[in-house]
């Protein structure tokens, strides 16, 4: 039974990454779809972490007492000035845990 | 074959070397994960899956919200088809990741597409897709680096939650998961060089808050594709190039 479930779930999560990355299946993706697709990356990640970000506890924090949000925005500063991701990640999770 | 040997030493740097950039630049997700694959490992042997049951389900299942989600319901006693169409609806969002990678993968030899599509989590692609928005160039060996960083820092951390069992407290409370937005964020403002990438951007950061606050189930893949519509129409619209 658990076996089932855990070779059931292993099968379906990788069909769902690797389906459109098989040449056999028939599939062109059009000028419009490709432009489409290129908005992925940014459209993705940003629907991923708005919510870690602007919701505490199932109510949207925008305020000062918000340590994500308030580290969220030093996080743009420095993505925006050094353009350097590492550092970006590394300097306000230090500021995260440490100082706020 | 003598070609291939000659320029072998060089070919093994610059693999190494991509490899390398890919681990460092999935480094500090690598670090967010370790606090989730903790509680995929001591909630699976605390709703009563033996510590090899628990680690082969990270080993090959490899998807942290689904994985989490399912013992959940194995804990309540749902049965094994509703369990699959929860994963299934988890795991939607991967075909959009993979077909925005067809382009790049799909030509590769087919041990290369099975490993990286076995590897293609939403922290893979983050890094690769982004890292091909800046390069215009996909390199096979920076994602497997990457992929593979990830994938050990998933398993290693599920092992420390079986061998620690039911005895962590509040791990979800750490606040790890602001390592999570921190590095996207920090991938996503270099990405930003129009208006119709800053307007896909804001529509899927307000859609997907919305939708949390909602509770709308499939939020992130309804944000993400409403985000890229309006990055498209605008782009149409206004003429604008990539």
């Amino acid at each position: 039974m658990i076996w089932l479930i855990i070779v059931g779930m292993a099968s379906l999560v990788f069909i769902s990454r690797y389906v459109f990355l098989e040449p056999k299946l028939p599939l062109r993706l059009s000028h419009n779809t490709q432009r489409f697709l290129s908005y992925s990356a940014p459209a993705v990640l940003t629907a991923i972490l708005a919510p870690i970000v602007l919701v505490r506890e199932n109510t949207l924090a925008i305020s000062f007492d918000n340590n994500y949000l308030i580290g969220a925005v030093i996080a743009c500063l420095l993505a925006y000035f050094t353009r350097n991701t590492l550092l970006t990640a590394l300097v306000s999770m230090g500021v995260f845990f440490f100082i706020l | 074959m003598t070609v291939s040997t000659n320029i072998a030493p060089l070919q093994f740097s610059s693999k190494y070397t991509a490899m390398w950039r890919g681990a460092l630049a999935i480094s500090p997700l690598s670090i967010a994960v370790i606090p989730w694959g903790i509680l995929a490992g001591s909630f699976a042997i605390e709703v009563g899956l033996s510590p090899l049951e628990s680690q082969t389900m990270s080993a090959i299942v490899f998807a942290g919200a689904a994985q989490l989600v399912a013992l959940g319901m194995i804990k309540a006693g749902i049965g094994v088809f509703g369990i699959l169409l929860t994963t299934l609806l988890i795991t939607s969002r991967h075909f959009l990741y993979s077909m925005a990678l067809r382009r790049d993968i799909s030509p590769l030899p087919t041990r290369w597409r099975l490993l990286l599509g076995f590897l293609l989590t939403d922290e893979l692609f983050a890094i690769v897709a982004t890292d091909n928005s800046q390069r215009h160039k996909f390199d096979r060996w920076y994602a497997l680096g990457a992929g593979l960083c990830f994938y050990i820092s998933w398993n290693i951390a599920t092992l420390l939650g079986v061998v620690a069992g039911k005895n962590i407290p509040n791990i979800e409370q750490w606040g790890l998961d602001f390592a999570i937005a921190a590095t996207f964020i920090a991938l996503i403002i270099p990405l930003i060089k129009n208006k119709s990438i800053l307007i896909s951007v804001l529509v899927s950061l307000v859609s997907s808050v919305s939708c949390v606050l909602l509770n709308i189930e499939a939020g992130l893949l309804i944000s993400a594709i409403l985000g890229m519509a309006c990055g498209t129409v605008h782009e149409k619209l206004k003429g604008e190039s990539a």
